[in-house]
């Protein structure tokens, strides 16, 4: 009973958005290059699915392998900078340069610096952008460690690389999650994005530029909407990997 | 050999500063073989900080630390004491068995060795049903009690606490306070124990010592011998002549000599 109350509302409130949309397009007679009907973009999404789903795997795993790459370098900086002061001093200005730089409009310049049937310059992209939240997130949780483990582990005569890895990282895990969970969504973005400016033409950001530059606007939808599931796909995988990676949390989202 | 001696110990934080605090002030304390030693004052006497130093968790100014025979810098990295706090301190993320093991894992034991001991220690503590939980979903006196047993784990000579019941209600505290003395009597272990309840120092306690703050220093050192320790030994004269006496004391006024 209480999933259901908790799932309702927010389908309810879709399809009535969606109705409403339908409605709008058909009775406002809205030309279908400026906005189409949901209906049309759905017929399109079913005739399409091969190419939204082989487009999607694309996509997915450009963003895939720099979620994962972000990550991992991510987590590995914050550890060491946690570890020695200076380097955390020096680290954490680069990492907001790093941030601030709109890492999409790298995409050109590092499609010039691979072949043009690498996949390399969207992964890279990808990697980038989730860097940031990953890191910057470890590194506060690497900090805030209680004083009462950080006596325990100093009686223990525990060695630093002891202390870092049986109660820093562990502790740490609920931060690199909220990173995580902006990372997961902005990779996907990433990976789409990074395509519009050309390169392998084999993605989800490739076909919608392409369907768009044919005026096909309903199958640009429906390239759209492949990649709001996808980008959907990551984070709820990301939540679960979570939710698997922290059993002691009896609640999801604290 | 004597568990702790504590040698003309001074601690002073921030020497040579405005803010400069004399903790402890030439402090000589002796804790017998398994005996009970409980250490009591108001806030700010410098209890604590005496038992951080037998903890080597923080060097003294002058004097000299030894646990068990040995400087408290090598009792502590041999693990010759357990320590608990106020706080449980529990790893969150570990399960009870896993919080148990942990410093059984720290000296190396092999897994089924560390299995074994932190078994055994959680039987103690009347926790065996409670292996898998997660400290989350424990009650605060359970807590407490999985930190004693992970405090107990490598079977130290020496076991140190600080305030270990203060934040658990009153029944939950008596309830442990007779578990304790029973573990402590079972395994032999001598103990100083940080507290500022007057009764709970005395019910536990083979010797209350009495300290001031301002500096730091012991003003008294009382015994405690009740005729059990029990229910019986909580309503025994005994036990209401030694409180009186450990409060006079904590007021600084003369204590009455004891025929």
């Amino acid at each position: 009973m209480r999933w259901a109350r908790a799932i309702l509302p927010p389908v309810v409130f879709g399809l009535v958005a969606i109705a409403a949309w339908q409605l709008t397009v058909t009775a406002g007679r809205i030309a279908p290059f400026i906005l189409p009907a949901p209906s049309a973009i759905w017929d399109e999404l079913v005739e399409q699915r091969r190419n939204v789903w082989e487009a999607a795997l694309a996509s997915g795993e450009n963003a895939l392998i720099g979620l994962v790459g972000g990550t991992v370098v991510g987590v590995l900086a914050a550890l060491a900078a946690s570890r020695f002061r200076p380097l955390a001093e020096v680290s954490i200005p680069f990492a907001a340069v790093l941030n601030a730089l709109p890492i999409i409009a790298l995409a050109p310049l590092l499609n010039n610096m691979f072949e043009s049937t690498s996949s390399i310059p969207r992964r890279l992209v990808a990697g980038i952008i989730v860097f940031f939240p990953v890191f910057i997130n470890t590194l506060r949780g690497l900090r805030e460690v209680n004083p009462i483990h950080q006596e325990l582990m100093h009686t223990y005569a525990a060695s630093g690389w002891t202390f870092a890895v049986k109660v820093r990282l562990p502790g740490a895990l609920p931060h690199v999650f909220t990173g995580l969970r902006q990372a997961s969504s902005l990779a996907v973005i990433a990976a789409v994005v990074a395509e519009y400016f050309g390169g392998l033409q084999n993605g989800l950001g490739s076909r919608i530029t392409s369907a768009a530059s044919f005026t096909a606007y309903p199958r640009a939808w429906a390239f759209v909407v492949g990649a709001c599931l996808l980008g959907l796909a990551f984070y709820l995988t990301t939540l679960l990997v979570e939710r698997l990676a922290m059993p002691w949390r009896t609640r999801l989202i604290a | 050999m004597s568990a702790v001696v504590v040698d003309k110990v001074t601690k002073v934080f921030h020497p040579g500063r405005t803010d400069e605090v004399v903790a402890l002030s030439d402090v000589d304390l002796t804790v017998g073989d398994g005996e009970f030693v409980s250490l009591i004052g108001p806030s700010g006497c410098g209890k604590s900080t005496l038992l951080r130093l037998i903890a080597d968790l923080i060097p003294p100014t002058t004097g000299t630390v030894t646990v068990v025979g040995k400087s408290a810098g090598t009792a502590r990295k041999e693990q010759a004491y357990g320590i608990a706090f106020q706080q449980s301190g529990l790893f969150e993320w570990r399960t009870v068995l896993k919080n148990v093991e942990l410093p059984l894992e720290l000296r190396g034991l092999s897994r089924a060795e560390r299995r074994t001991k932190a078994d055994q220690m959680l039987a103690l503590v009347g926790l065996s049903d409670f292996a898998g939980h997660y400290p989350a979903q424990l009650s605060g006196g359970m807590q407490q009690r999985v930190a004693i047993a992970r405090a107990l784990a490598v079977q130290p000579p020496l076991l140190l606490m600080d305030e270990p019941f203060g934040a658990l209600d009153e029944m939950t505290r008596e309830r442990l306070q007779a578990e304790l003395l029973a573990i402590c009597a079972q395994t032999g272990t001598s103990t100083v124990f940080v507290t500022h309840s007057i009764s709970e120092a005395v019910f536990l306690s083979d010797r209350v010592v009495v300290m001031s703050p301002r500096p730091g220093r012991i003003t008294a050192s009382i015994a405690v011998d009740l005729p059990s320790r029990d229910d019986a030994g909580r309503q025994s004269p005994t036990y209401f002549d030694r409180i009186t006496e450990v409060r006079q004391a904590l007021r600084g006024t003369p204590v009455k000599s004891t025929p």
